[in-house]
């Protein structure tokens, strides 16, 4: 099998063969590798390569792209695709336009507790808009960019999931 | 002096890992643990490690924790002898205190009156003033408009600090730089006041530039004869907010510690204090120690003063609220070694650290030698957004200041919350950084290395977390060509069956 790993802006190749039940050959870089790598459970591997033992730990990534893998205290976020599914998505991606409207996501669910703004008015790049609590803390969202706000979408006291639009700026 | 007499069932008015922490004392003294829960809370740990648990109400803590005829009916329901109210929520709350003692039952605190006049930060300075506790210049009193913050703000001289009379934990604390940034300061500082502490009544002090905070852990009978338990440094913070804490701090001798301790006990004496308190000082760069506030309650970081003192400060609360007398004199008193304490925050340090409540997967704890965790999450309980967004803390023991912080870092690195993101790798950062490891730090350490940016990751272990990403994606893979094919063989048994039936009905 064919994959290819996301790391950042990094893109790896990577062909896996399956030798054994847990024995792996490896092919990435141009090297060839032999792999010894059991699940202890769906979120934990254990793997020895070349007599080193890593004890990996994944999670999904909260931002839903790809896993998040532990091992020896640093964190790595690798998105793991096959080819097909990578061309596929290729395809799909559209052109980021960088002048574009900015959307303000709640960036987790909390409550409401002050509107800064009003619907068409103008701010700076870096202006508060939105002061959302969560956990006793305020967080005041602030403008990505310079512009005129556009669908404001909450009133001071409202309750807001995480992700959801909260206004634009355009 | 109150007659000694025999708790035989508590009521812990908290949740979380301080809830937890409780009521494995109690357990250990043959005392029933009550818990009280929250709807979001009712598979929460502190619930699961108690004997007894009662219910008070919806998951804001204004109609919950912080509700005390609901914690009061809990307790009257469950026919407790005392509550032992932890830390935050209302534990520093004199009227809570008080109600407490009108039910007939028993506070596992100081007298309400300690606590008001401690509560009052104003008020604390005024008493500290009178009894010789050094304190920092300031406002001595509630400014209620903005021309009179400003007037105390040009006597004082910038830079100053706007501090809510009620508060603690930073919550309502804004550092003002100069004219222009005082009228939004005040502004923000009283809504987060008001909004924390139902109190918006704040007052102005001198900043101390680049500080330590050191804090002294006191502890008096119910004779008013009052212990310290050393110190403990906790400059490490984040907007106010500790992060890491150790005991002993670096930055003092035996002679300034002896002072420290000497003046904290004076401190708590003056105002009639009983049981557990600590008094926070702030340490300038000339060694000039200045009466911040007393906490009138158990600290977040007490692990690291139970690791070096060999004590279970929650079992001397309850013995001394109990009417027993202190279990030490302050000879016996002996601190061996050196304890470090890292805070587990459900929180994103890519994303401005904004919290991050959601459901734990999977959790994994350190073990080994000096190694102590207070947790207050489980695999399968699901984080709320409404509370703290502190849920464990990791601490480690060792013979000396390397030592320990070594172990930490290796505890920390045997630590995984999956499914929430946490600080865990930020805390290793810190511990791991250069001011932590020459212990040369203060307040302000944590703001000037995050504008240092992100730690690289070794290229091998980048190589082995592909590998482990692909083995795992082929698994997936597999996992899933299998179900397809179940999924097919079963659609075509179903069809004959179907088929079957047809024909022999």
């Amino acid at each position: 099998m064919r994959y290819v790993a996301l790391i950042g802006d990094q893109e790896r190749e990577v062909e896996l063969t399956e030798l054994a039940a847990g024995r792996y050959q490896l092919s990435m870089n141009g090297r060839t590798l032999q792999l010894d790598a059991r699940h202890v459970s769906d979120t934990t591997l254990s793997l020895i390569w070349d007599q080193q033992a890593f004890n990996v730990e994944l999670e999904a990534a909260p931002n839903g792209k790809g896993e998040n893998i532990l091992v020896r205290g640093h964190v790595v976020n690798v998105e793991v695709l096959d080819l097909r599914t990578l061309r596929l998505r290729r395809a799909q991606e559209v052109k980021a336009v960088h002048d574009g409207p900015a959307e303000v996501t709640a960036p987790m669910p909390g409550k409401v507790v002050d509107v800064l703004v009003r619907d068409g008015q103008e701010v700076n790049e870096g202006q508060g808009l939105i002061v959302v609590e969560a956990m006793k803390m305020e967080n005041e969202l602030r403008s990505p960019r310079a512009g005129v706000v556009r669908d404001l979408r909450v009133r001071k006291g409202d309750t807001v999931e995480g992700g959801v639009s909260l206004c634009v700026v355009g | 002096m109150a007659p000694t007499r025999r708790f035989k069932k508590v009521l812990i008015a908290n949740r979380g890992e301080i809830a937890v922490r409780v009521a494995r004392t109690l357990r250990e003294m043959d005392i029933v643990p009550v818990a009280v829960y929250s709807e979001p809370d009712r598979i929460a740990p502190h619930v699961r490690v108690c004997f007894e648990a009662q219910p008070i109400g919806p998951a804001p803590a204004r109609e919950s924790y912080l509700d005390v005829e609901r914690v009061l009916d809990a307790a009257r329901r469950a026919g407790v002898d005392a509550i032992h109210p932890g830390y935050g929520f209302l534990s520093e709350n004199a009227a809570f205190a008080a109600a407490v003692h009108d039910a007939g039952l028993v506070f596992i605190g100081p007298p309400p009156a300690a606590m008001r006049i401690m509560g009052s930060k104003t008020g604390a300075r005024a008493r500290m003033k009178e009894a010789g506790v050094p304190v920092v210049p300031g406002s001595g009193g509630p400014l209620a408009t903005l021309e009179e913050v400003r007037a105390v703000a040009v006597e004082l001289g910038y830079p100053v600090l706007l501090k809510a009379s009620a508060g603690g934990g930073g919550k309502g604390m804004r550092l003002v730089h100069d004219d222009a940034g005082l009228e939004s300061a005040f502004r923000s500082a009283r809504s987060e006041a008001k909004s924390a502490f139902g109190d918006d009544t704040v007052y102005l002090e001198k900043a101390i530039v680049n500080p330590r905070h050191v804090e002294i852990q006191v502890f008096s009978g119910n004779d008013a004869r009052t212990v310290w338990l050393g110190e403990r440094e906790c400059s490490m913070q984040r907007r106010h907010q500790k992060v890491i804490e150790e005991t002993p701090c670096v930055a003092i001798d035996e002679a300034i510690r002896a002072r420290m301790g000497e003046v904290a006990c004076r401190a708590a004496e003056a105002v009639g204090y009983v049981g557990a308190g600590t008094v926070e000082f702030l340490l300038d760069e000339q060694r000039n120690f200045y009466f911040l506030e007393m906490n009138t309650r158990l600290q977040v970081e007490h692990p690291v003063t139970e690791l070096c003192c060999g004590v279970d400060l929650v079992e001397a609360q309850v013995r001394v609220a109990q009417g027993e007398p202190l279990p030490w004199r302050q000879e016996t008193i002996v601190r061996r070694g050196h304890a470090i304490e890292a805070r587990i925050y459900a929180e994103d340090p890519s994303r401005n650290f904004m919290p991050a409540p959601g459901r734990i997967e999977d959790l994994l704890l350190p073990q080994g030698p000096g190694v102590r965790v207070d947790c207050g999450v489980a695999s399968g309980f699901v984080v709320p957004q409404f509370y703290d967004p502190m849920i464990a803390k990791v601490c480690a023991w060792g013979e000396d200041r390397e030592r320990a912080r070594r172990r930490l870092v290796r505890a920390l690195s045997e630590t995984a919350v999956k499914g929430i993101t946490t600080n865990n790798v930020f805390l290793r950062r810190l511990l791991e950084s250069e001011p932590f490891v020459r212990g040369a730090y203060h307040t302000g350490t944590i703001a000037e290395l995050q504008a240092h940016g992100e730690a690289e990751v070794p290229a091998e272990l980048i190589d082995v977390a592909v590998l482990a990403g692909v083995v795992n994606a082929h698994r997936r893979d597999l996992r899933a060509a299998r179900t397809h094919a179940l999924k097919d063989e079963q659609q075509a048994a179903g069809w004959r069956s179907q088929g079957w039936r047809r024909g022999g009905g």
